[in-house]
């Protein structure tokens, strides 16, 4: 097969969700009155026929056997910095853009009907092209400079959505939560990348001897632990490991299926994603490997504790999801990593599904409890029962908390900050009065 | 909660019982959604007239009492509500002193029609003194004010300014009368908003963070682990012990707290358990320490439950009704809420305080910090009497004097912005009414050719859904005769059916049944294997959906069964109904549904452990027989087969499914119900019975009870193989009438959704339905009553080939046959409170969504099996969502009595509920003699005659080509189908 072709199909995959994105965003720019029909042919054609083109890359570049590079050369140099835009079609990442791009297409379609008449239709629908396009830019991306930008157009659409409903202030304050957390673990992704430059004079990935697909490498074992860690940062945020993830129940805000294709299905394993691409530092570096899987562990553990007290659907869900993702970490701490890829894509299509038909708990809940006829049963072995009976309530109320992780990001870490900035407010508003002689007014918290 | 000041009124109880009993009125009234039942959104308020009630309700909650005034605008625009709709209404208003000159040459009434017609949005705050620096406000007259008017105040300016140029003289001119309304507009208090009597209100004007932030997180949390009914793995420990305890013990527990307002938490819980204290103790000392005065407790209680309304209201729930906890009935206690809650807040209230006014700080401290309320002139009515005197036609020179300007202020604030929605709403309902009372008058003024004679008779729910059903199929099959009666038929009863967990009632909520049903299987070996099966599917689901939530085995499940996922979610999203349809046969392949029998007949004095009788005895069965057909005044000519239609809802994506139930049955489906009626008219010992009580059901005639699936029109036949075979090819005729009836229904409710195609083929009309209740991504299943309007109560003939929109429900009632009312009586007993209950909310739900519905379902999240919350944490919402009411008319039920007008008084006097209903004018009352063909409107103080206001009624062939190609509302026309002539049937089937 000639390459020119698999280079085709893999520039298309990520070009033509950018440009229908650009085109949804200029007509709303232009104040275009698309109708509901026109916009969902938008994002429903584009995504099938991206769908087509990377699984076309995919399935013919699996018998090429070669990884598929696509350069669109050097866009900018600053002294010894220039960037160069390419992409990498290999074993791991067209699969993933296959997967993306279909589960992008079908929630288009899902939303078609779930949106109908909705004040917001086009903007959600921008948003989820503007998604799936980040997406796919993330994935195919050829080093981890190119894959910043897909990350952060993801990031955005992702607290977009989480503040889809703007008129009550709820989900604006959950969708700037969201927002802040991963704006705090983006310094992960770009000190790696500078990291990167500065130890090895590249971020691009490459692929080693017998490894399956291309990867973050360095040479010295302190380097790798300094960018191995700052990945690790950078992943957590995004995909809500302890005790960062509090934002992930808050983010179900927005309509249920931009909550199922992010919280169930793709924003979520990106982190595992940027993880696996990193392979190599967790080959080269036992103790790091044994980190990812220590933090995979560890939230793990908190959301099956947490997620078994929640009482309502998306909470539920939410923690399922958390408490996977940490396995999936785990798996891949172990070097477990095509299961890694497997267990991913498994859970993402099992968890957006039942977000999808979470507003159906009712009727489902009902049937079931008819069809066992009894009470739907409590498992008997439980997580709590390892414990004694007098620890329970204690345990209880741990997890009802969600494990004071919030309370104590809230009052103990940002609060300090906030309390640091006030005291310096009222030192700023004696010395302003002292100046003028006149009492200043209170400045508004 | 604003303007609670001054409101306490000296009978306001002020010990914690007497508060409670007061305060719990006000909260939701809304049971677990399962059992979702239509009510009227402000009950506790149906002691006042309506435009009452709206008015202070809407004060109390923040909420609003009508539609919007730029709604009403629209409506003016649109033609829904007519120039003459608004004179009627202001000429009714001001009948007394609507000539009183309110200045030089204006009448009352001319003002304010004037007022009416011109509906400007009146700027408020930064945007009206925009309007006043920034948009050439003085430059020219307002835009609305007609050529005439303009020349009057140009001339009026010419003379104020003769040495002016002219270019100047309009500008001064406007601006000196501006300067002179605005500085003689009366003060008011600014903002008026936020000046509530909790604490947290004043810690937020205090320039505290809001404590509620603090608390109502945590409360929510609560409240949901407490009442859950099956959601969470791990319920809340001792919650068998009550709210209030359980939380002690959890949260007195000697653990770290990192919350630094909940610092003095556990000690304060701690300090309640070791006292012993009980849940109004607590309540009096945490009032006390918000420093609470007894005079101002009620007001406090109640804005404080009332900020987490639906929560408290469900806890109320819990404690009255246990018998509706979908699963699990808990010790729920209001008391213990608010025990928890206002203990919750003082502890936060005392940690503001004591981080805004320092750590000694007192009550009074806080108080003092609040900032007063500013007096300043009221602009926006100077701004709206300003733009009046532009447009109405008032003499300007009489505002020179300051007695004349002060009585212009006045007539303009009289006439303020609630004054004008409650006028315009009442045009709105006047053009509605106008048309189906004059729909009505002139069908049975010139009376159709009468239908042929019937070969069945078809028994429906009162139900609005059913209206088209029923003018379907007389329109496909002109031999036939409908009637309506609610739902249940009578069978008021315990229902439990083939492996059904618990029994639930089907009958109106307000009925408590006595009966016990359940059905078993003919062959018991048939039964055991079935329910075996089920059992193992159910069983398997239970463990991979639960596997799914658990770390080990989740990842086992979406590791090996993920993938597989894939199909159900390609599915699902693009091909629902081929979706629904896979899932359906692989369930159903090896299993089916064993035939079954009612257990009806009670043979000795059986009862269930609850001490209700299983099943009805023979001379209870005959009751109900007989109740149901004199109603309808089904009592001679019998058919051979008579269908009884029970009805209801399915679908997904819907925790409001209940709510498109039928009501009748309490928000149950009433297939079971049209079964043993059926069963109870067929059993021969009750026709021998029913013969000596005068009522001879021919031994020709078979009852057959059948079920309407009013969301994807499908039909249900029960117990087929009891019938006898003589009857079986009619009863085939009469399938395939309904069956074309339901088809053409889908067809017409098609044309309400949008999202349907725009088709003269009905079958495809059906196929789109049927699409609709299976699909996960369909947030609007069907229209439930979204459409209702009307009442009509009467006998079928008068209405039957009048096209009503299926907006009416339709109660048969034959007058001639009930000289003194009694079955009057009973039959507004039901259906008033019932169809004011389901109009009401959606009333409230749609002028309202944020307050008196739960808005978009879009965000919604289910909680506990009770509820649902808009996305994380949020109070539990009640009432209706958007996309249920979104093509709603929200006006109050027209209800159409064909009765003496001294019969329904005679009604109205034995019936509380009813009298209420009508006198205080929740429902607009009609009665339609029967003698005399007048109808009365009912006004305050009695009873008024209707003079027809329009003599033009369309004649059409069928249905069809009234509704063909509309999306919206429709008036009346007269079907020629529904008697045999016009076309048979309009849509191509």
């Amino acid at each position: 097969m000639n390459v020119v072709f698999l280079q085709a199909f893999v520039a298309t995959a990520v070009l033509l969700p950018l440009a229908a994105a650009g085109v949804l965003a200029l007509a709303g720019w232009f104040g275009a009155r698309l109708g509901e029909r026109a916009i969902s042919a938008v994002v429903g054609v584009t995504y099938a026929t991206t769908t087509f083109v990377a699984a076309a890359a995919a399935v013919l570049g699996f018998f090429d056997g070669r990884p598929i590079v696509v350069d669109f050369g050097e866009w900018f140099a600053v002294g010894h910095y220039a960037f160069r835009w390419t992409l990498l079609g290999d074993a791991l990442s067209l699969p993933f853009s296959v997967f993306a791009a279909a589960l992008v297409g079908l929630i288009g379609a899902f939303s078609q009907r779930y949106l109908h008449r909705e004040a917001g239709f086009f903007r959600f629908h921008l948003m989820l092209a503007l998604f799936g396009a980040g997406v796919q830019v993330v994935v195919l991306a050829g080093g981890v400079d190119q894959l910043f930008f897909g990350w952060e157009v993801v990031g955005l659409t992702s607290a977009l959505l989480i503040a889809f409903f703007h008129e009550r202030p709820k989900p604006v304050e959950h969708g700037l939560r969201a927002f802040v957390t991963y704006r705090l673990c983006d310094i992960g992704l770009i000190g790696a990348a500078v990291w990167l430059h500065h130890a090895v004079g590249t971020a691009a990935f490459v692929r080693l001897d017998g490894a399956p697909w291309a990867g973050v490498h360095v040479p010295d074992a302190g380097s790798a632990w300094i960018a191995g860690l700052l990945l690790l940062w950078a992943s957590m945020g995004k995909s809500a490991q302890a005790p960062l993830g509090g934002w992930l129940p808050r983010a179900f805000e927005g309509p249920t299926p931009s909550s199922a294709i992010f919280y169930g299905a793709i924003s979520i394993h990106l982190g595992p994603y940027l993880l696996l691409r990193s392979a190599p530092l967790l080959d080269a570096n036992p103790g790091f490997a044994a980190l990812v899987a220590v933090v995979g562990g560890v939230t793990a553990l908190h959301g099956a504790f947490v997620g078994r007290v929640q009482t309502d659907i998306k909470c539920v869900l939410a923690y399922a999801s958390m408490t996977q993702v940490g396995l999936i970490l785990v798996g891949i701490g172990c070097g477990l990593r095509h299961l890694a890829v497997l267990h991913i894509v498994g859970h993402a299509l099992l968890r957006s599904l039942e977000i999808l038909r979470s507003p159906s708990l009712l009727q489902d809940y009902r049937h079931l409890e008819q069809a066992i006829g009894r009470q739907v049963p409590r498992p008997k072995l439980a997580l709590e029962r390892f414990f004694p009976a007098s620890l329970r309530p204690w345990l209880y109320r741990h997890a009802l908390e969600r494990g004071y992780f919030d309370a104590i990001l809230r009052d103990h870490v940002v609060g300090r900050f906030l309390r640091g900035f006030r005291a310096l407010d009222r030192l700023d508003r004696k010395f302003t009065s002292w100046l003028g002689g006149a009492p200043a007014t209170e400045t508004r918290r | 909660m604003s303007g609670q000041h001054g409101h306490d009124h000296g009978e306001e109880p002020t010990d914690v019982a007497g508060i409670l009993a007061h305060v719990s009125h006000y909260v939701p009234e809304q049971a677990p959604l399962h059992t979702f039942v239509h009510h009227n959104t402000l009950h506790a308020f149906e002691h006042l007239p309506f435009d009452r009630a709206v008015v202070e309700a809407a004060k109390l909650f923040g909420a609003e009492p009508y539609q919007s005034e730029a709604a009403f605008a629209a409506h003016l625009r649109s033609g829904r509500i007519l120039s003459v709709d608004c004179d009627a209404v202001l000429a009714d208003e001001l009948d007394r002193d609507g000539s009183v000159q309110c200045l030089a040459r204006q009448r009352r009434f001319d003002f304010r029609r004037t007022r009416l017609r011109h509906l400007f949005e009146v700027p408020r705050g930064p945007a009206l003194q925009w309007q006043l620096h920034e948009t050439g406000l003085f430059d020219r007259c307002h835009s609305s004010a007609d050529a005439a008017r303009l020349r009057l105040v140009a001339a009026w300016a010419d003379r104020r300014g003769p040495g002016l140029p002219p270019a100047l003289r309009l500008p001064n001119a406007l601006r000196a009368l501006w300067d002179r309304l605005a500085a003689a507009a009366p003060m008011v208090a600014r903002p008026a908003a936020l000046r509530g009597i909790r604490r947290r209100d004043q810690l937020v004007l205090a320039g505290s963070d809001d404590v509620d932030q603090s608390v109502h997180p945590l409360l929510i949390r609560l409240c949901a682990a407490f009442l859950d009914q099956g959601v969470a793995l791990w319920h809340m420990p001792d919650r068998e012990r009550g709210f209030l305890a359980a939380v002690r013990a959890l949260y007195g527990l000697r653990a770290p707290a990192p919350d630094l307002w909940a610092a003095s938490l556990a000690a304060e819980f701690r300090r309640q358990q070791e006292a012993g204290e009980d849940a109004e103790a607590t309540i009096l000392r945490a009032l006390d320490d918000l420093g609470v005065a007894p005079d101002r407790r009620c007001a406090f209680v109640r804005d404080t439950l009332m900020s987490l309304g639906g929560w408290a209201g469900m806890m109320r729930q819990f404690e009255t009704r246990p018998d509706r906890a979908p699963v699990q009935p808990l010790p729920a206690r209001l008391a213990d809420h608010l025990a928890v809650q206002l203990t919750l807040d003082a502890a936060a209230a005392r940690q503001a305080l004591r981080d805004r006014c320092g750590p000694q700080a007192t009550w009074a401290d806080l108080e003092s910090a609040v900032p007063a309320a500013a007096e300043e002139r009221d602009l926006e009515l100077a701004f709206e009497a300003f733009v009046m005197a532009q447009v109405a036609d008032v003499d300007l020179e009489a505002l020179d004097d300051p007695a004349g300007l002060a009585a212009w202020l006045d007539e303009v604030r009289a006439f303020g912005e609630l004054e004008r929605r409650r006028c315009l709403h009442l045009a709105y309902e006047r053009r509605l009414r106008l048309i189906v009372l004059d729909g009505l008058a002139n069908h049975a003024a010139a009376p159709p050719p009468p239908p042929p004679a019937p070969t069945f008779q078809a028994v429906f729910c009162i139900d609005d859904r059913e209206c088209s059903t029923r003018r379907h199929l007389e329109e496909s099959h002109v031999a036939v005769q409908t009637f309506g009666f609610a739902g249940f038929f009578g069978v008021a009863m315990a229902w439990q059916g083939l492996g059904e967990v618990r029994p639930r009632p089907l009958c109106p909520v307000v009925v408590t049944p006595k009966h016990y049903v359940t059905e078993r299987a003919l062959r018991a070996d048939e039964e055991q294997r079935w329910l075996e099966m089920r059992r193992r599917r159910g069983l398997r689901s239970a463990v991979v959906g639960r596997a799914s939530r658990e770390a080990a085995a989740g990842s086992l499940v979406a590791a090996v069964t993920g993938l597989a996922a894939a199909v159900p979610m390609v599915l699902r999203c693009l091909f629902p109904r081929l979706a629904e349809r896979l899932s359906r046969g692989l369930k159903e392949r090896n299993q089916r549904e064993p035939v079954t029998r009612l257990v009806l007949e009670r043979v000795g004095d059986e009862r269930t452990a609850d001490g209700l009788g299983v099943g009805y005895s023979v001379a209870e069965m005959a009751d109900v027989v007989e109740n149901c057909l004199r109603t309808i005044g089904l009592v001679t000519g019998l058919c051979e087969i008579v269908l009884v239609v029970g009805h209801g809802s399915s679908s997904l994506n819907n925790p409001h499914g209940s709510a498109y139930d039928c009501g009748a049955t309490g928000g149950g489906r009433g297939g079971p119900n049209a079964r043993a009626f059926a069963a109870m008219a067929n059993h021969p010992k009750v026709r021998e019975l029913l013969a000596g009580r005068g009522i001879r059901i021919p031994d020709t005639t078979w009852f057959v009870g059948s079920y309407h699936n009013t969301c994807d029109d499908s039909m249900t036949w029960y117990d087929e193989d009891l019938m006898p075979d003589a009857r079986a090819a009619a009863l085939e005729a009469a399938k395939r009438a309904m069956a074309d009836a339901c088809t053409l229904e889908a067809h017409e409710r098609c044309r309400r959704f949008v999202s349907a195609p725009r088709t003269d083929d009905a079958v495809r009309a059906l196929r789109h339905v049927q699409a609709r209740a299976v699909d996960l991504g369909q947030p609007r299943p069907e229209c439930g009553h979204a459409t209702n309007a009307y009442a009509i109560v009467g006998r079928r003939e008068r209405t039957r080939g009048l096209f009503l929109d299926r907006r009416a429900f339709l109660v048969s009632y034959d007058p001639a046959a009930d000289p003194d009312g009694a079955i009057l009586g009973k039959v507004l007993g039901a259906v008033v409170p019932v169809g004011a209950g389901i109009n009401l909310e959606y009333y409230f739900s749609y002028v309202d969504p944020k307050n008196y519905g739960c808005g978009t379902k879009l965000p919604h999240n289910i909680t506990g099996l009770i509820g649902v919350m808009d996305g994380h944490a949020s109070d539990l919402r009640t009432g209706l969502p958007w996309q249920m009411v979104e093509i709603h008319e929200p006006v109050r039920l027209l209800a159409v009595i064909e009765a003496e007008p001294e019969t329904v008084a005679k009604v109205m006097a034995r019936d509380a509920t009813v009298a209420q209903l009508v006198q205080n004018q929740w429902i607009q009352a009609v009665v339609w003699s029967p003698s005399t063909g007048v109808m009365h409107e009912f006004v305050l103080g009695g009873f008024r005659p209707y003079r027809v206001d329009s003599c033009v009624l369309r004649t059409v062939g069928a249905s069809p080509e009234f509704y063909g190609g509309q999306i919206d509302s429709l008036g009346c026309a007269r079907t020629a189908a529904s008697f045999g002539g016009g076309r048979r049937t309009g849509g191509r089937r």
